[in-house]
């Protein structure tokens, strides 16, 4: 029954893994990585970052040391208790799971897995930039949470196997050849020494105790250590201890070894589609070529999308995200790395499920400062990633504010609802666009701010876009304070003046009435920016209806 | 002296020449810089988000607060940014209040005392030309060079206060004093371009190629920035062919200064390799 599930689980998982692979294989084109004649790998980087998670330490001490005891206890009781059948006599002559060492490093490492599982919980649940997406949260945690319960099984499974009496029972039967009497001696031995719960009232004597010893050192010490080196285990068993007869009665003990040995199938099942992945994906990743300056200014940067599912969800890369401010004011989830790469695993398997003006305003902010690629522990190439991501997003209809509003009609442009901007702030939607807020600096509402300007034109003939473009524009700056004049503040905002202005504050500095020109020109484009917003969103999610 | 530095988006990882620079002048002056855990300046959403662009650099000030240091900036955008914030700020009450109350959120306060200084006017107001001059060790070749003041710290001069808008000086004085030839040309007050590269490359890119012809004209040999965005934008013209007199060379200030001062060379220039007639002795 266990090697039939064993080697079914086996297949299941290499059939999962096949799947995987071909669907990662398949997501390349998203990239279209130009064909490189041949490709260069990063080996330092695939050694340093696999095998002593080097990138990791680099981002924080505290939780490289935390993961790589994880990592090692980990591998311990894969290797020496998960698979002993196979790997102990390859090692070890003398391997019983209950001698020392074996007793001591298997409850010290799966102490170790346990804190530090609970540690991540812990840290993912309570810290405060990483915490805002609860899609996220649920999603980077339930891997955690099932090694903690299949950790926390075992120690409940050995528990309930030190207290067994039918165990106990079994052992004797196969192990010795006592009587009755001697039975009882051996009984009030373990009782002692060894924790075991016994249902009958056993009354102890000195010389039975003692010839009790005796037994057990001919039939039972050459397998079995104290438990007092199982030291977590005997902390469990005195919490159960008083229900040993339920236990025993009910022969919990074989309920927790299914369901302790089922969670070990169920992972391996799901492990090419959990984040458990990222133990073969983070190599893979970080065997990838660094890329220079001079490659991510070239025009056609590449990634390789399967290295998206190297992410743990820890959420370094938000933590240090220089626009997280951005994230503050317009709440899109989007505008963090940890929460958009998530929505570009979305896009790449269902691009209907995603929400692609919110991904679009999100990823529109970064500033590719390279922060979340320098810091991320499993060495995702993320800066390129929103380059490309960019523009994917171009390709399904996203566009620059300047082009949208080139495009858009003046007509469309007037439409009622744009022009009365309270409806604009009741629609609540905008407010994951790029520009949300609904304070501005209030000169373009407040006619003492451009009543003053007496149309003399120095500030157009200053313009430095008037003198490179004057084509292409279709208002100059004094015209534009006519316009705030007459009231038409939303017609203002579409502007070409507007959208191409440097903000060099060369009108401004020279306004002889001291009018603040160029402000009153990025407040305009901030109003404008909110029409525009709208656009986009429809645009988008009628591209979406029509796929 | 300590001093918060700033180095904003681009300069860590696109622009290590200037962040090496920086930091090794600021050394050789024995200025002490503090890396802190700063966010976006907020400058490249100015033109988005109101709210966003002046809670992005508050915040850098309340960060900066809690370390009880002074910034320095070696960006004029950022400068120019963190002015401009100061400014809303303080005549926006319940832009304050919204702020303040997002700040206290990450147990963030600022009282608005921390001042913010670009590297140009660090210089020469708090260390002085005097000063400066007195610790030039090799004057360099008196090659021509023009100066890009950069929009975002000149103007407008009510909020930023760096230099005369008009006739700015400090930049050329500064420059003066490590031997180069700083000579006039029509286009040092002039937008570079680099804000809308993104949005209108074209003309952008019309106004850098106009940059450079005007540079080539008054005789220039270099072109000098203190600027990350202007600096980025001249470099533009490596990558891209369509401009011509691409053999204007456009350097940063503190490489200039910094081999003025007698920094090492492997110091200032993250490949080593700097123009060889301004930098290698005769």
């Amino acid at each position: 029954m266990i090697e039939v599930s064993f080697y079914a689980a086996i297949i299941v998982f290499i059939i999962g893994a096949g799947i995987q692979f071909f669907r990662l294989n398949k997501n390349k084109d998203f990239s279209n990585p130009k064909k490189s004649n041949r490709p260069q790998y990063n080996i330092k980087g695939f050694f340093l970052n696999t095998f002593l998670q080097a990138k990791l330490f680099k981002a924080g001490k505290v939780r490289w040391a935390v993961h790589f005891v994880l990592f090692l206890s980990f591998l311990y009781l894969l290797i020496v208790h998960g698979l002993h059948a196979v790997t102990a006599e390859l090692f070890f002559s003398d391997y019983e799971p209950t001698l020392d060492p074996f007793q001591f490093l298997r409850n010290v490492s799966g102490f170790f897995v346990l804190a530090a599982g609970i540690a991540f919980i812990v840290r993912r649940s309570f810290n405060l930039r990483i915490n805002q997406d609860k899609r996220i949260k649920i999603h980077g945690l339930i891997t955690v949470i099932v090694i903690v319960l299949l950790i926390g099984s075992g120690f409940l499974l050995e528990a309930s196997k030190i207290i067994s009496e039918p165990i106990f029972m079994e052992m004797v039967e196969e192990y010795s050849d006592i009587d009755d009497e001697e039975l009882i001696d051996l009984k009030l031995h373990w009782k002692d020494n060894y924790a075991v719960f016994f249902q009958e009232d056993l009354q102890s004597a000195p010389e039975q105790l003692e010839n009790g010893q005796v037994l057990n050192e001919e039939y039972c010490l050459y397998c079995h250590s104290p438990i007092k080196s199982a030291g977590i285990s005997r902390a469990v068993v005195k919490a159960i201890y008083s229900a040993g007869q339920w236990f025993n009665v009910n022969r919990i003990d074989k309920a927790l070894y299914w369901f302790h040995y089922g969670l070990c199938l169920i992972i391996l099942i799901c492990l090419p589609f959990s984040r458990l992945l990222h133990i073969f994906l983070i190599p893979f990743s970080s065997s990838q070529k660094k890329k220079t300056v001079h490659d991510y200014q070239k025009s056609s940067v590449s990634i390789n999308l399967a290295t998206l599912y190297a992410c743990t969800n820890c959420g370094y890369c938000s933590q240090v995200c220089n626009i997280y401010p951005n994230y503050q004011i317009n709440r899109n989830p989007d505008v963090l790395p940890h929460a958009k790469i998530e929505s570009v695993k979305g896009l790449l398997k269902d691009p209907s499920s995603i929400n692609k003006w919110q991904l679009n305003a999100g990823n529109g902010a970064c500033t590719l400062c390279y922060k979340c690629t320098d810091i991320c522990p499993s060495g995702i190439d993320l800066q390129s990633l929103w380059t490309v991501l960019d523009k994917k997003l171009g390709e399904m209809g996203a566009v620059d504010n300047n082009d949208l509003i080139n495009e858009t009609s003046l007509n469309e442009w007037m439409a009622k609802e744009f022009i009365s901007n309270q409806k604009i702030k009741q629609d609540g939607s905008p407010n994951c666009g790029t520009s949300s807020g609904n304070l501005t600096s209030t000169l373009a509402d407040r006619i003492e701010s451009f009543e003053n300007c007496i149309q003399c034109t120095i500030c157009t003939n200053v313009c430095p876009i008037l003198g490179y473009d004057s084509n292409g524009i279709d208002m100059t700056p004094h015209q534009i304070m006519n316009l705030l004049r007459l009231g038409e503040k939303h017609l203002a905002t579409s502007t070409r003046m507007v959208w191409s202005c440097l903000t060099c504050y060369a009108c401004q500095e020279n306004c002889p009435q001291e009018i603040q020109v160029t402000d009153i020109l990025l407040e305009l484009r901030n109003a404008g920016g909110m029409t525009a917003d709208i656009i986009q969103k429809n645009k988008l999610t009628e591209k979406l209806i029509n796929k | 002296m300590k001093l918060a530095y700033f180095s904003g988006c681009k300069i860590p990882f696109y622009m290590k020449d200037y962040d090496l620079s920086f930091k090794a002048v600021m050394h050789h002056l024995g200025i002490e810089l503090v890396e802190l855990p700063f966010n976006c300046c907020g400058y490249p959403v100015r033109g988005d988000s109101f709210e966003i662009s002046i809670l992005s650099a508050i915040k850098n000030f309340a960060i900066a607060q809690k370390h009880d240091l002074d910034m320095i900036t070696p960006c004029k955008c950022c400068f120019g940014q963190f002015k401009h914030a100061q400014f809303w700020y303080k005549t926006q009450p319940a832009l304050k209040e919204k702020i303040d109350d997002l700040l206290a959120l990450e147990n963030l306060l600022w009282e608005g005392h921390t001042k913010v200084k670009h590297l140009l006017s660090f210089l020469t107001h708090d260390i002085g030309l005097e000063k400066l001059g007195k610790q030039i060790q090799k004057r360099l070749p008196p090659r021509n060079v023009v100066v890009q003041y950069g929009c975002h710290a000149l103007r407008p001069f009510s909020v930023t206060g760096f230099d005369n808008p008009f006739v700015p000086k400090i930049f050329e004085q500064l420059l003066g004093l490590t031997g180069v030839k700083v000579i006039d040309w029509s286009k040092s007050t002039e937008c570079c371009g680099n804000p809308i590269l993104k949005s209108n490359q074209e003309l952008s890119l019309k106004i850098l190629q106009n940059k450079f012809n005007a540079a080539q004209k008054a005789g220039a040999d270099y072109i000098c920035t203190a600027c990350t965005h202007c600096q980025m934008q001249y470099e533009m013209v490596k990558s891209d062919n369509t401009i011509n007199n691409q053999n204007l060379t456009t350097l940063l200030y503190t490489q200039i200064l910094g081999a003025a001062l007698g920094v090492s060379e492997k110091k200032l220039s993250e490949t080593g390799r700097l123009p060889e007639d301004l930098f290698k002795d005769e």
